[in-house]
């Protein structure tokens, strides 16, 4: 019973960190999209935009359903206080996924489209924006009493360490988004995302040094992890793999490949994340709840685990099955 | 204004007001996936144009109602982190497992099939397209199921108990299975599906009473009215035996429900009360019209109860529902719906018998069109007075009889619940205009009948254009 309070958290542990990342490449992309959209220099062009997400947006979005399901039955203690703390990020995102979804049904409909473009682009930036809060603010750290429930201010998400977070969300956001639309179009749009594509790789890069280096400077509770041994190799190992991934990116970039550029992007995405997940366990709400305070009960775990574990591949298949149906470039603006 | 400044009564609002909004787009979609199902599937036995075309028509509507239910749907599930935290870390183990089954049983199904279902006709054969529409509707309805399963079990906590104000679930099988579930679930499934079948017939009787493709939607009209004769009964039927239930598991509901104030002990015939102006203060109805020994009828189909009907004054006013009126009128709202859509029905099935519905006399039949098309909202508001009676006949409780809802709301400033309320209010309306017109957008421009046909290649060239006919003029020994 002992090995088993152990292990089941770190199983759920993982499963949810899995839902987390695969949202946050899938709908990164198509939030970068949306982002972009808004630099759309003809209503032809945004037309293609929204094409190339206008089969995959909503399962995209299931993934992050699917982790705020997970998260409130596998860790409830951690769902209540991270959800209860962050009320205004979280709401800003909602709002954006709500004027991002009907802006892909209404600007079809629509004659006039400009309110319905502002309500894309602008409703992906709040999504985004709200997720780079929300994660900047986890990471800050959130005040909790003895019982893990949340006690801080409205306002305690908003810090320059948020802001500096959120700004790089959204710059990596529209790296991964560039190199989709890259991986996905031709010709003058095409060219048009290689250059998005490496702008973006800079600023990302410059928002990655940072945080990389504010890091261990402002969190104690970091800086002791990060440089206890042997983790410092591993964590000195990243920043490292991270150059040399970008150095891989520009280079693709500049030598006009059309898959390779969104490949390096989400290694790089997969090495940032193994950064943040090596950094966080094994707390939920770091350095305050562990991932065992926070669990739910073994039985549910373990029926969880059952349930909802048993059909990651089953979802990846079909995720992946559609992806197929929907291959190759996008060339009009319509389907009907 | 004291409200305005109150937390829980501003979170409640809150989330009433998403649940009620949000409900009015999957409603639609649950079932129209399965009227989507039937036409697809006759269009393939059939290979009648007119069911591809249907298929194609119908799931324009579908994906509009289909977006908006995502937008809406995701901040439900978030509130209960935001709002209700407090209840969202006591019931975790069970309700948040049931939240995440739905996400990937459910949600995840239909979000993966439904670009195949849309834009998928050219793209994938019809075997599998068709495949796509069905694991479409299987989603939608698995989602009504693990929603109604979580919702269930709030009304009748089963499979485990409260330790130490945390729900620790003993048996998980009993916990899904719990007293409501199955009749909830059934009868969220015939209120959707039968919502849907009103709103899809109601545009039908409004094309045809047009004169618009009047040919066209008598099809349609007609597998509408064929589906309501199994449904409407059936979900009268199913409608009495949840009645029953919360008349068991309930009580104080089934009062609220009934207006009543004062039991009705065992052995005796109680009066059913049509309309009453029920008042929480004096604990009476000021005024109201009974029948006489009706409720005895309605709650046992005989005149003596055996059981006694718990009056309201049962319960101390902290424990009982209040809005006593609201909960009285939806009730009767919802009921009232019930019979006019099955008398509805009846009658559209005596004409459809006496020859009326063909396609020659459809047209005729104005007055039977002009119901369906008034019919055709009153799905919707039969639902949301549903879930009035059933959510806020719930109250004092959030898990009934085990955790208040005082206990369940996060402690937050009121201001910002205030404000996301607000910005719910004002988003929320302006999208159900938004819906409306772009709905009524969809329906004024009516099918496309140019669409490609899946499955028919373009004839080819050499067919079309006959060559010139050159006679063979060789000798005969060159001809082999």
């Amino acid at each position: 019973m002992e090995t088993l309070s152990y292990f089941l958290p770190q199983v759920w542990f993982g499963i949810l960190a899995l839902f987390l990342f695969l949202y946050v490449m899938l709908d990164g992309f198509d939030l970068g999209v949306g982002i972009l959209s808004v630099t759309a220099s003809s209503e032809d062009r945004r037309d293609i935009l929204m094409t190339s997400l206008s089969n995959i947006w909503d399962a995209n979005e299931t993934w992050l359903v699917l982790m705020g399901g997970g998260l409130f039955g596998g860790f409830p203690l951690a769902y209540a206080t991270i959800l209860n703390a962050l009320y205004i990020p979280i709401f800003v995102m909602l709002f954006g996924f709500i004027f991002r979804a009907v802006a892909f049904e209404f600007r079809e409909q629509s004659t006039r489209k400009v309110l319905w473009n502002l309500a894309f682009g602008g409703g992906s930036f709040l999504a985004a924006l709200g997720q780079g809060f929300a994660l900047g603010a986890v990471l800050k750290g959130i005040e909790v009493d003895a019982k893990g429930h949340f006690i801080g201010g409205t306002w305690d998400w908003l810090s320059w360490q948020s802001i500096l977070v959120a700004l790089t969300l959204i710059q990596g956001y529209v790296l991964i988004g560039s190199t989709y639309l890259i991986w996905k179009t031709t010709g003058e749009l095409q060219e048009t995302h290689y250059k998005t594509a490496k702008l973006a790789s800079i600023t990302t890069l410059i928002g990655a040094i940072l945080i990389t280096i504010v890091t261990p400077i402002f969190y104690e509770q970091a800086r002791m992890r990060l440089f206890d041994r042997p983790q410092v190799y591993v964590f000195a190992l990243i920043p490292l793999l991270g150059v040399v991934l970008i150095w891989l990116l520009l280079k693709s970039l500049d030598r006009k490949q059309e898959r390779m550029p969104f490949v390096w992007t989400i290694l790089l995405f997969v090495l940032t994340f193994l950064g943040l997940a090596l950094v966080v366990f094994p707390y939920i709400i770091p350095s305050q709840i562990t991932i065992y305070e926070a669990a739910a009960d073994p039985s549910s775990l373990v029926i969880m685990i059952v349930m909802i574990g048993a059909l990651i591949p089953v979802m990846l298949f079909y995720n992946l099955y559609q992806y197929v149906v929907f291959r190759g470039k996008i060339t009009g603006g319509h389907y009907e | 204004m004291d409200f305005l400044s109150d937390t829980l009564v501003l979170s409640r609002m809150q989330f009433a007001l998403t649940a009620i909004f949000h409900m009015l787009w999957p409603v639609l979609t649950t079932g129209m996936s399965i009227y989507l199902v039937i036409v697809e599937g006759i269009w393939l036995k059939t290979r009648n144009k007119d069911y591809y075309y249907h298929a194609r028509f119908w799931s324009k509507l579908f994906v509009l109602n289909f977006g908006i239910g995502v937008a809406t749907g995701i901040p439900m599930e978030f509130q209960f982190g935001t709002n209700w935290a407090p209840f969202s870390e006591a019931v975790g183990n069970f309700f948040g497992s049931v939240i995440g089954f739905e996400a990937s049983w459910a949600f995840m199904l239909e979000a993966a099939f439904l670009g195949i279902m849309v834009f998928g006709w050219e793209r994938v054969n019809s075997v599998i397209h068709y495949l796509s529409t069905i694991l479409v509707a299987v989603g939608s309805n698995l989602s009504t199921f693990w929603i109604l399963t979580a919702n269930s079990w709030m009304q009748t906590p089963a499979g485990g108990e409260l330790v130490d104000g945390k729900f620790v679930v003993r048996d998980y099988f009993e916990a899904i299975t719990n007293p409501f579930m199955l009749n909830s679930v059934l009868h969220m499934f015939f209120a959707t599906l039968e919502t849907s079948l009103f709103v899809i017939g109601g545009i039908s009787a409004c094309y045809i009473l047009k004169n618009r493709h009047h040919e066209f939607f008598s099809k349609s009209f007609k597998i509408v009215v064929a589906a309501a004769i199994a449904v409407a009964p059936l979900q009268l039927y199913i409608g009495h035996l949840s009645g029953e239930q919360v008349y068991h598991y309930q009580p104080a509901k089934l009062a609220a429900m009934e207006a009543q104030w004062e039991t009705i002990p065992a052995g005796q015939g109680g009066d059913w009360s049509l309309v009453a102006f029920p008042n929480e203060k004096a604990q009476k109805n000021d005024w109201e019209i009974t029948v006489p020994n009706a409720l005895g009828y309605i709650l046992e189909f005989k005149k003596e109860l055996t059981l006694p009907v718990k009056g309201l004054k049962e319960w101390q006013p902290e424990d009982r529902p209040h809005l006593v009126g609201l909960i009285y009128y939806a009730f009767r709202t919802m009921i009232a719906i019930g019979f006019f859509l099955a008398g509805l029905m009846l009658i559209s099935t005596l004409q459809w018998m006496r020859g009326k519905l063909s396609p020659e006399n459809i047209s005729q039949q104005r007055w039977l069109m002009g119901s369906w098309i008034f019919a055709a909202p009153l799905g919707y508001i039969a639902i949301e007075s549903g879930w009035i009676v059933r959510c806020v006949g719930r109250q004092p409780w959030t898990l009934y009889g085990q955790i208040r809802t005082v206990d369940s709301a996060s402690n937050l400033p009121a201001s910002n619940v205030l404000t996301s309320l607000t910005a719910f209010a004002v988003v929320y309306s302006i999208l159900f205009f938004c819906v409306l017109y772009f709905g009524s957008r969809i329906i004024r421009r009516g099918p496309r009948f140019d669409l490609p046909i899946p499955g028919l290649e373009p004839q080819p060239a050499l067919e079309t254009q006959p060559g010139e006919f050159i006679p063979d003029e060789r000798p005969v020994e060159a001809k082999q």
